[in-house]
């Protein structure tokens, strides 16, 4: 008596012998684990902000050394009237990139930027100065600002500069504050002066709006945490590839295939299985992934699901090409990372300002890095995306056809 | 113990050694580091303001600006080259000094400065790019300012990103050979049942793991010494560096005979060495975060060999200056040999 078996059956039995497998084993199920609470918390610990702002203190206040240079000037008997010019000075440094913080005398300035006294801001962008061996307590609501660059002002220095005369500022800075800065705030000072004394820039400038190329993110810079959510998502899928090519490797090694053989089942339901357990086992957790870290929108995920699927394809591919090697644990460890890591490399081009080089675009993981980034970045939809999508389907199926080749081999050679 | 019999298999396994991909990957790992922070990592957690100049007439502001401190400044042929550069944030900004710039700033002409920033690039970026142009065009200019700048400076100079890294490569190169190497050569061994094979001979167990110990011993040693080197961090004193980096590597090779001798399989001391790299890696990141409690990175082993690595290799500290440390490190490595009897007891029942 036979009772024949369906395709579906075939693999429905396979796929339960492989999470049966795949369960039992305590090290890739210890490791997926950790993984997932490791990637979220790391996402949760980076930082959502970036910090692209100079701050730098001035002593004595700017309305001081304004207030003073003026009544110096009049006192010289210089029109009023002329003297309005220096509040624009107030404006320059309330540009987006400055954070001044101002001091009384040039006592308090030298402790603040030694480090002897810490300066707080509060959420109104009010400054608190703290004693840290005083006997007050640090302000609370309130972040620390580090201080690391401030100059001081002759009270004179207004009124010097558009008489022309010579005075000097002095520039306190943490050693460790880069030469650029160091540079800039000097050169500030200069073209202060020079301004003052009446030289006008030896240069014409161009509109702002004609200067600025591509999308003006001032104030809105891509942080390390959002900068991180594709990033996740994608080892995610990659740590796969260990554990799909440690199941087949063994199954290889063991020769169990052999054995499944003799039942009806054929090479391509093998194959199959393999295909439909290891996409599935990556495209879950990644899905686990960009739902903590907040990927999914309403708008991209569809689009997210279909490049998690291609990823998830794409490293089962690869899982299929180690697999088929069929070594020992520490063997295939390696032979994986052989892999790996030139399908990482495209991962760590995007935390890099500016595109990717050439031969980065080429390498098979390149378009899902890509896509990844876009979508949950840059928020692109399908229009977007759909020269990358049809890259990535090329790579995924080129891959997945080597894999299948390899495998096949291998199996039938056993 | 017979010295000679722990000789001939250290020599065993150092001859097959090259052959195994763990023995491989522990001596690539750290050049590979190397090369991954120095060149990558280095970049971009201190990135540098980026700026590209395509010059038509040989200005003088074109070799101010290379000669600049602190920025990273490419030189292009085409205009529209480096528009799209900028557009695509592979640049922060560009210039394009036009033919007879320079002699129309100093004829006063005020030419048309045509200057490019990209909208990704940060406010500071823009400001420290716009002021250091603006201050490059009136040297060429030639007008004196009319300010004196004196600069004061406070503290010791900031450790560039490179040199911060280097405890994390050093720590790859101490744990790839120190802890993998003797433990999975251990548990190979085990695994095949070469072990079995040559506790049958005149070979003493003891002898197995001393030589098993020296392998990790010396290899931790070779690696820690050559990453130093590549790193340029070996400092004013090396034979005081050596002095640390072999009681760093005594640590780290007795504890990985420890995981060696617990792990039954392969599959167990992977497990292992993954749940305890990350124990032991800790006290590596306080190097990076200086601004974090360093106190906490004292609870970690790793921490008492890490220290006077830096201390004496990048600060260029003498051996006095740690002895407190490497007297730890030392304690440890002797506070794990009753582990390491009891261990072993259980791996022969």
């Amino acid at each position: 008596m036979r009772k024949t078996v369906s395709h579906s059956e075939l693999l429905l039995a396979i796929l339960r012998k492989d999470i049966r497998v795949y369960s039992r084993n305590m090290i890739y199920l210890f490791l997926t684990v950790l993984g997932l609470v490791f990637f979220i918390a790391i996402f949760w610990l980076v930082p959502d902000t970036v910090d692209e702002e100079i701050t730098f203190a001035i002593s004595p206040p700017l309305a001081t050394l304004i207030s003073e240079g003026k009544e110096s000037l009049q006192a010289h008997g210089v029109p009023a009237q002329l003297l309005d010019q220096f509040d624009e000075f107030e404006t320059a440094f309330e540009e987006e990139g400055f954070v001044l913080v101002e001091f009384e005398n040039e006592e308090l300035l030298i402790k603040a930027v030694s480090g002897e006294l810490e300066i707080y801001r509060t959420d109104q962008g009010r400054f608190i100065i703290y004693d840290p061996d005083g006997d007050q307590q640090a302000p609370a609501d309130a972040g620390k600002v580090s201080l690391d660059i401030g100059m001081s002002f002759p009270s004179s220095f207004f009124s010097d500069a558009v008489l022309g005369q010579q005075s000097t500022v002095t520039v306190f800075a943490d050693a460790a504050v880069p030469e650029e800065i160091r540079g800039a705030m000097q050169g500030l000072i200069r073209e202060m002066a020079f301004q003052l004394a009446g030289h006008e820039l030896p240069v014409e400038l161009p509109d702002e709006e004609m200067i600025i190329l591509g999308q003006d993110r001032l104030g809105d810079q891509i942080s390390m945490r959002a900068r991180m959510r594709p990033l996740i998502a994608f080892f995610i899928m990659m740590m796969e590839t260990f554990a799909l090519a440690s199941l087949i490797s063994n199954e290889v090694l063991q020769r169990t295939v052999t054995a499944l053989l003799v039942t009806p089942m054929r090479i391509w339901h093998f194959l199959m299985a393999k295909t439909l357990f290891g996409t599935a086992l990556a495209m879950g957790q990644a899905v686990i992934i960009l739902i903590f870290v907040r990927a999914f929108t309403v708008a991209n995920w569809p689009l997210l699901l279909v490049i998690v699927l291609l990823g998830s394809l794409l490293f089962t591919a690869v899982a299929m090409l180690v697999g088929a090697a069929g070594k020992d644990f520490i063997g295939q460890l390696m032979f994986s990372l052989l892999f790996i890591i030139p399908l990482m490399i495209p991962s760590f081009a995007v935390l890099f300002p500016g595109s990717a080089a050439s031969w980065v675009r080429i390498l098979p993981s390149y378009p899902i890095v890509r896509l990844l980034y876009d979508v949950t970045i840059h928020g692109s939809l399908w229009s977007d995306s759909i020269t990358l999508i049809i890259y990535a389907v090329i790579w995924a199926l080129v891959l997945y056809g080597a894999g299948l080749f390899v495998l096949k081999r291998k199996v039938a050679a056993l | 113990m017979s010295i000679k019999r722990v000789l001939r298999i250290l020599l065993k396994d150092f001859s097959v050694g090259p052959r195994k991909p763990f023995f491989i990957w522990a001596l690539i790992m750290p050049f590979a580091l190397t090369l991954l922070f120095q060149f990558a990592f280095g970049s971009l957690f201190e990135p540098k303001p980026r700026v590209g100049i395509v010059d038509l007439g040989d200005s003088a502001v074109t070799g101010a600006v290379q000669e600049l401190e602190g920025f990273e400044v490419s030189i292009l042929r085409d205009v529209d080259d480096l528009v799209n550069r900028v557009e695509q944030h592979d640049l922060d900004a560009g210039l394009v000094l036009t033919a007879g710039f320079d002699n129309a700033v100093r004829a006063g002409e005020k030419p048309m400065l045509e200057f490019y920033i990209s909208g990704e690039s940060l406010a500071s970026n823009r400001i420290i790019i716009g002021v250091t142009a603006i201050e490059m065009i009136r040297d060429l200019e030639g007008s004196e300012p009319p300010v004196d700048v004196q600069m004061v400076y406070f503290g010791k100079p900031g450790l560039p990103i490179s040199i911060r890294l280097v405890p994390v490569i050093v720590f790859y190169a101490l744990v790839m050979a120190g802890i993998w190497v003797p433990s999975a050569s251990l548990v190979e061994e085990k695994e095949k049942g070469t072990l079995t094979a040559l506790l049958v001979t005149s070979v003493r167990v003891n002898e197995v793991l001393a030589a098993k110990w020296l392998l990790g011993f010396l290899f931790a040693v070779f690696l820690a010494a050559v990453t130093l080197l590549l790193n340029q961090a070996f400092g004013p004193r090396p034979l005081e560096v050596m002095a640390v980096i072999i009681i760093a590597a005594a640590l780290t090779s007795m504890i990985g005979l420890l995981i060696g001798i617990y792990s039954k399989t392969a599959t167990m001391l992977f497990t292992l060495i993954k749940s305890l790299g990350i124990f032991l890696f800790i006290p590596v990141v306080f190097y990076l975060f200086p601004e974090w409690p360093q106190w906490v990175a004292k609870l970690f082993p790793l921490y008492w060999i890490i220290s006077p690595i830096w201390e004496v290799s990048v600060m260029g500290e003498p051996l006095g200056s740690v002895w407190f440390e490497m007297l730890i490190a030392v304690a440890i490595t002797l506070a794990l040999i009753p582990f390491l009897l009891l261990l072993k007891k259980r791996m022969l029942a």
